[in-house]
């Protein structure tokens, strides 16, 4: 097959993957040396990444790095601390990318060397790139809360703001509650992972609360920003779910969380001093460390990407996705720090490699996020964002995406639109794990 | 010499006529993949409530889109994503999706459950086949291997009054249906059927 046929059969498959027929090119197609992609970070992003590089180009050899063997989704998290889920149903390993030929090494990579393309892991060992994806996800900064560590967050204080043992510790902690006290959850300004996720936690620590016989207890949300995702959707399930139970604290009347006393269990604001029965405090946060310590991240702690591309804004033949990334329709419409943005930013730098790898130009992203969030049985709602380029630039989609519709006049019509978002919510989990890691 | 030619010719006009045909496709293929984050990979769902849409015929896929994309039809979230989409996009994507097998998910149901069913769907066969698996028509969708959980709230769509679902005849079946305990064993029959 000569140069031309080539190009055009990956681009038909960087056009069609994964259904191309094109997909079993003969592997002397690919006479060239092998490109070599490195995935850093086995979450929603990395692993959507390393497999749609995978199917768009098999000839490319692929090595995802991730440092624990199973994957917690934390998505539907706050539902396993209510007891609505099981911590299992959450989570996945690496096979499944392994047999789709995928290198998986499970390790730490400590740190990357953008000029000479490695990427050093713990174990001592040294991977070489063409193209590097970096998918982190995020890392906190315990300073910012003075009297909070990491140290407290593995023990008696989780954050549980990342899925997997601190959620089982915080859900342990909820049980133990006396009926009459105060659930306190605090949270970091914006950006942070997740935006309506905080306000969800509250609605199912509620649940429990309300279904446990512990109906005198509150939740108490300090929040260091004065406005949040869905709000008008939460304070209506709030008010019909759990009357004076839940109390949002914002930025300006003093929410936001400078100190805590671990022994006391009470949180300092400029205004508030609040003694808890459980204090969840979800710290600030910022890209990964090892893109910070890489210096690819801005004074905010976030990388900056080519909005079409994921390319990194100061690193040439690094790609970053996820969580760790500022990204959207700058500076109103930012993408939410979602699995679901993770995802489609993934897809978007497996497209914008593969056609680099082959020397073709980047075809056009597209950008989607769904956010479901439950709050009771039955009772869910979403957001979703739609970003297409138009005129060479990201664009916010303002004719589409949004909120679900809050009020609906008519009881059963509401009670139906809601049922069916909190029945989507765990189809939606189902089906975007297995698009990640299936 | 000439007569290989002439061949040559042929043959690269084909090649280039069908490279022609996929760079056109390529943005649709784009938007396609982003469906597989909710609809499964080639559009078979792993997950309960989300429909498979593999395999559906172009003009059944093609007509709900744009219904949902101009407030025709309720749909709780998609219609919120079909407003980003011009109407050739959602053409692109019926074609996309309806070219691909449909792959039923057989989900077993006990003998009662399914007896219960199949009694309960009598009023569906006229459209759907016996087992869901013959539509009489290309507006009429796949039933057999869907998945249960999503049939059983598609039936709570069209069973709650006020609800726009513009198919006079299926609401007006759907709510000739008794409890919902018919509805659940219809959505199972349907799901457990392989062809």
């Amino acid at each position: 097959m000569n140069r031309f046929d080539r190009r055009a059969f990956i681009k038909a498959a960087i056009a069609a993957a994964p259904a191309s027929a094109f997909l079993g090119l003969p592997q002397t197609a690919h006479a060239a040396a092998k490109a070599r992609v490195v995935v850093v970070g086995g979450g929603f992003g990395g692993a959507t990444a390393a497999k749609y590089i995978k199917l768009m180009d098999p000839s490319i050899d692929v090595t995802l790095v991730e440092r624990n063997a199973t994957y917690t989704s934390c998505p539907l998290s706050n539902e396993v601390i209510s007891g609505h889920g099981h911590i299992e149903e959450l989570q996945v390993g690496y096979d499944g990318l392994g047999k789709r030929g995928i290198n998986v090494v499970i390790d730490e990579a400590t740190s990357l060397d953008a000029a000479k393309k490695t990427v050093s892991l713990k174990s001592g060992k040294t991977l070489n790139y063409d193209a590097l994806v970096l998918s982190p996800g995020i890392d906190f900064n315990y300073t910012a809360v003075e009297g909070y560590s990491e140290a407290l967050a593995n023990t008696t204080h989780p954050h549980a703001w990342k899925a997997g043992p601190q959620t089982l510790a915080l859900k342990k902690k909820l049980e133990a509650m006396q009926d009459g006290e105060t659930f306190i959850i605090s949270v970091p300004p914006k950006p942070f992972r997740c935006p309506p996720g905080p306000y969800e936690r509250a609605a199912q620590m509620a649940n429990y609360l309300r279904d446990h016989g512990k109906k005198k207890s509150k939740v108490i949300i300090l929040d260091a920003n004065d406005s949040f995702s869905k709000k008008g959707l939460f304070e209506q399930a709030w008010k019909r779910q759990y009357p004076g139970m839940i109390e949002w604290v914002a930025g300006a009347e003093g929410g936001k969380v400078t100190r805590m006393d671990a022994k006391t269990n009470t949180a300092y604001t400029d205004f508030h001093e609040m003694k808890a029965g459980v204090l969840n405090v979800i710290p600030p946060h910022h890209a990964g460390n090892i893109a910070r310590n890489a210096g690819l991240a801005n004074a905010q702690g976030w990388c900056e990407v080519d909005m079409l591309t994921m390319e990194s804004a100061v690193a040439k033949d690094i790609w970053v996705v996820g969580d760790a990334t500022i990204h959207g329709d700058l500076p109103v419409y930012d993408a939410p720090k979602s699995a679901h943005a993770a995802s489609t930013q993934a897809k978007a730098a497996a497209g914008a490699i593969v056609a680099k790898l082959n020397g073709l130009p980047a075809p056009e992203p597209f950008f989607v996020n769904t956010c479901y969030s439950i709050t009771d049985e039955d009772w869910g709602f979403s957001v979703v964002h739609i970003y297409r380029v138009q005129g060479g630039k990201l664009v916010y989609i303002k004719e589409a995406g949004g909120i679900s519709p809050i009020n609906i006049p008519d009881e059963p019509q509401l009670k139906l639109q809601r049922k069916l978002e909190a029945e989507y919510a765990p189809g939606w989990l189902k089906n975007i794990m297995a698009d990640a890691f299936a | 010499m000439k007569r290989y030619t002439l061949l040559a010719g042929f043959v690269l006009a084909a090649l280039g006529a069908a490279w022609a045909a996929h760079a056109a496709d390529a943005k649709i293929e784009a938007l396609a993949r982003s469906c597989n984050s909710c609809h499964g990979l080639n559009g078979v769902s792993v997950g309960a409530s989300m429909p498979s849409i593999g395999g559906l015929s172009e003009s059944y896929l093609y007509n709900v889109m744009l219904q949902w994309k101009h407030g025709e039809r309720y749909s709780a979230t998609m219609g919120r994503h079909f407003k980003g989409y011009s109407d050739e996009e959602l053409a692109g994507l019926a074609k996309h999706f309806s070219a691909l097998p449909w792959v039923p998910v057989v989900q077993s149901a006990d003998a009662r459950v399914l007896a219960h069913g199949k009694e309960a769907t009598e009023r569906c066969e006229t459209c759907h086949g016996a087992t869901g698996g013959q539509p009489d028509d290309k507006d009429t969708p796949m039933l057999n291997g869907q998945w249960a959980k999503y049939l059983e709230l598609e039936l709570m769509k069209y069973r709650t009054e006020g609800v726009d679902m513009p198919h006079k005849k299926m609401r007006k079946n759907a709510q000739k249906m008794g409890e919902d305990a018919d509805v659940a064993a219809a959505a199972k029959y349907y799901a457990a059927q392989p062809k």
